[in-house]
């Protein structure tokens, strides 16, 4: 893949590791403010369609693609992204893989790395690196395309990404107003019927859910599509001082106290709390920042796959 | 005291095997051209006897090769002479069904289709179905990443799983979710073929059932027009839970075999099933039989009840076992291309063919563009073995130079290391190596398996193609 961009970037890369200096991997700036004085790898402008075959159901894009280009490309073929990101105005797929976000569509259709395909990425040594491909079905060699969602900028800079897409769908949004315990019972019960389901929430007393495709009257009030943006990305107003949390869990699970919204099926709930309300809480206000969470064994393999990668912490810390 | 010495002192009687005799049944799994007697095989009752045991062979520095079923095709699951196998077939219990999650807790040796079996009354089931689904297991198939018919709609072993338990060389317990945060080691495990981790429990997604199924038959004259039509379909936004295409011999052999009355005029018959809630399933079934029809299909035939979608899907089900009544061995590939190259792919097979005077029969999950020619050869011919993988390392090298890839659902194994040179640069194998050494410094995981060593690729010295970016792009190659 050398093209001159990624050799530029190489060339970058290399020279920081060599003087020790640490750089900085941005997109549009959409979720991560950018920290002062430390030198950036902007890839806003490594955007654009490098391949798309409708019909194989694969398109490959470079990473500083925004959102809104890649799925206006896909809707002209009848085709969008099965993972719903959510966009914060401007956000390109690469900051998207990076941060792994996937949204409300999760428990229906999968989750971000589900569709990734294959990586054009350059690691911490200046080397230009390919895993994966354009196939839907590829199991040769470790599955580092998908490995490498999540890592925030840590491990390698994203440049290209082949991406599985699913047909374009009409969606048609019900309502119901019932408390929070009951729905989030009911969204998973009718997950497990053939209702062809794309979205379960619980928001401001009433619960959502999508449906796409054909099936029967619902008892249900039609309702504006519009909430599945309110709740993707879930930017609610906060006071001063208040700590919000995004916590993922089993869907039946219980109500958790303080719970401002449900979504993807009740396997993610966000909370106000001074405190990690449950396991595998993440406060959402420093999702960005580096974290020391992992249980030891897990951390320490984390911290030699970020060697592997990038030796001279060129990247930011895990 | 010896490894085997050691390991029968601690672990409880009947959990290891060291007698020569009753090693020979886990001397090959699927891939029985290769065989190999281990040590001794050791089957755990549990985690703490799979700790006990990774942390005895540490000691003596003695590889373990775990295995499920054994039934993967790669030879992922080859013994090594100084090696044990750590066999998990003991660990077979369901440990927990969620209804209302949808999801099921299984000990790796739980069969693929007992799963399904076990969750059927809750109008659930698992959804990724390998052909071997009856006997394999659901450790090996997160170690493999296998895949099925029904990937397309589906998606492969990957895409669902929900978390899994792993022990690695030091007896550490992992335990990866999905909903961990940071870089992604629940996807980096699927598929890892051993290498990083002892698969120990795995928790898994499960769908709803379907209300209904339909299948939609459809010979075409010609290759071309068949892989057409299966653009047609993905094109209009269907996307078909089981979309397979046979050939000619195929076609052939698996009518003799199974007489489901498929059209034996055909040179290309198509297998295109939708599932879901009555109304959608009625509607799809409309559509693709107008697809089709518009695409030129010489007969068209739609399944119009259960029995009959069944009986409709034998022939191919059967497809290997009928195509192996013509032949005294067959070889299987699982390479993996584009479906628009697909005419071209099999146009230069068949050249292949002609080449290393070996017959062979084409069938294709046409949906995901995985392709499994099985080649026809006599094991018992002198040489022939040796001609057979020469002709399928050629078909792999072929799958890469239109974009592909040398496996789509089976692995490498031993069986694709040379292939693996073709597929990664240097760079890259480096960056698999150190991933091991990672999870597994002493290298004493299935080591030599899935990554080829850098000195094996200099040896097979062959053409590198990556990136489908041949070094001479202008010259025709066939």
């Amino acid at each position: 893949m050398s093209d001159s961009f990624s050799n530029q970037l190489s060339d970058q890369i290399k020279q920081a590791a060599t003087e020790k200096r640490t750089l900085q991997i941005t997109g549009n700036k959409t979720k991560v403010p950018q920290v002062s004085g430390i030198e950036e790898i902007s890839l806003s402008e490594n955007s654009g369609i490098v391949a798309y075959e409708p019909s194989e159901l694969v398109i490959t894009v470079k990473s500083g693609t925004k959102l809104t280009d890649l799925k206006a490309a896909l809707a002209e073929h009848n085709q969008m992204l099965g993972f719903e990101p959510p966009d914060y105005g401007g956000s390109t797929i690469g900051g998207t893989y990076a941060c792994a976000l996937t949204g409300p569509s999760r428990p229906f259709r999968g989750v971000l790395r589900d569709f990734v395909l294959g990586t054009k990425m350059i690691d911490g040594r200046g080397q230009q690196l390919t895993f994966g491909g354009q196939m839907i079905k590829n199991v040769a060699g470790y599955d580092v395309s998908r490995m490498m969602a999540g890592s925030k900028g840590s491990m390698a800079v994203i440049t290209e990404l082949s991406l599985k897409v699913i047909p374009l769908v009409e969606e048609v949004t019900y309502c119901k107003e019932m408390p929070e315990d009951e729905a989030i019972v009911l969204m998973n019960k009718m997950a497990g019927t053939t209702l062809p389901l794309s979205g379960c929430a619980y928001y401001n007393g009433l619960f959502y859910y999508r449906v796409f495709g054909e099936h029967a009257e619902q008892d249900a009030m039609q309702c504006d599509n519009d909430i599945w943006l309110t709740l993707n990305p879930f930017q609610p107003k906060l006071e001063a001082g208040q700590k919000l949390w995004r916590v993922d869990t089993e869907g039946p699970a219980p109500s958790i106290p303080n719970t401002i919204a449900v979504g993807m099926c009740g396997q993610r709930r966000w909370v106000i709390s001074d405190e990690a309300p449950a396991p595998y809480s993440t406060l959402w206000q420093s999702y960005f920042a580096p974290r020391h969470n992992d249980p030891d064994a897990i951390s320490k393999i984390k911290a030699g796959l970020k060697q592997v990668f990038d030796p001279y912490n060129v990247f930011k810390p895990l | 005291m010896s490894v085997i010495q050691e390991l029968i002192q601690t672990l409880p009687s009947g959990s290891v095997i060291a007698d020569t005799e009753q090693c020979a049944p886990y001397e090959c799994d699927g891939l029985s051209a290769y065989r190999q007697k281990p040590l001794a095989v050791v089957l755990p009752n549990n985690v703490e006897e799979v700790q006990t045991a990774l942390q005895i062979c540490k000691k003596h520095k003695t590889p373990v090769i775990t295995r499920g079923s054994g039934t993967g095709l790669a030879g992922g699951a080859l013994p090594l002479s100084e090696g044990i196998v750590l066999g998990l077939s003991k660990m077979n219990r369901i440990l927990h069904i969620d209804p209302l999650a949808r999801t099921a807790v299984l000990q790796p040796g739980v069969r693929n289709i007992s799963v399904t079996q076990a969750v059927e009354p809750y109008g659930l089931y698992y959804a990724p179905d390998p052909s071997s689904q009856v006997a394999c297991s659901i450790g090996g198939n997160v170690a493999e990443n296998s895949g099925g018919v029904h990937c397309l709609k589906y998606g492969l072993t990957v895409h669902n799983v929900l978390s899994i338990t792993v022990v690695n060389m030091e007896g550490d317990i992992l335990v990866l979710d999905e909903k961990d945060d940071g870089i992604d080691l629940l996807a980096l495990l699927n598929g890892s073929e051993g290498l990083l981790g002892v698969i120990v429990e795995v928790k898994v997604k499960l769908l709803p059932k379907p209300d209904t199924a339909q299948l939609v038959m459809a010979g075409f004259d010609s290759v071309s027009a068949c892989a057409d039509a299966v653009t047609s379909v993905l094109e209009r936004g269907i996307i078909p839970a089981g979309l397979e295409m046979m050939d000619k011999f195929s076609i052939k052999a698996a009518e003799e075999y199974a007489q489901v009355g498929y059209p034996l005029d055909a040179e290309a018959l198509l297998l295109c099933e939708v599932d879901g809630s009555f109304d959608q399933v009625k509607v799809d079934t409309q559509r693709i039989a107008k697809i089709l029809e518009r695409s030129g299909a010489t007969t068209i035939k739609v399944s119009q009840n259960e029995a009959e979608r069944i009986a409709l899907w034998q022939g191919r089900k059967n497809a290997f076992p009928a195509v192996g009544r013509f032949s005294p061995d067959y070889y299987c590939m699982d390479g993996t291309i584009p479906r628009k190259r697909l005419a071209f792919v099999l146009e230069q097979i068949e050249k292949l063919s002609q080449k290393y005077q070996l017959e062979v029969a084409n069938v294709f999950h046409a949906g995901d563009g995985n392709l499994h020619p099985l080649i026809l050869y006599d094991a018992n011919k002198p040489g022939e073995l040796e001609q057979t993988e020469k002709f399928g390392a050629e078909i792999l090298k072929l799958c890469l130079d239109v974009g592909g890839t040398i496996t789509g659902e089976h692995g490498v194994g031993v069986e694709k290391l040379d292939s693996m040179c073709h597929q990664f640069a240097t760079p890259e194998l480096e960056i698999f190596h150190a991933i091991k050494a990672v999870f597994d410094d002493t290298e004493l995981m299935n080591p030599g398996k899935a990554v080829p060593t850098l000195h094996r690729c200099a040896e097979v010295g062959q053409m590198h193609v990556h990136n489908n970016q041949l070094p001479f792009p202008e010259l025709e190659r066939f």
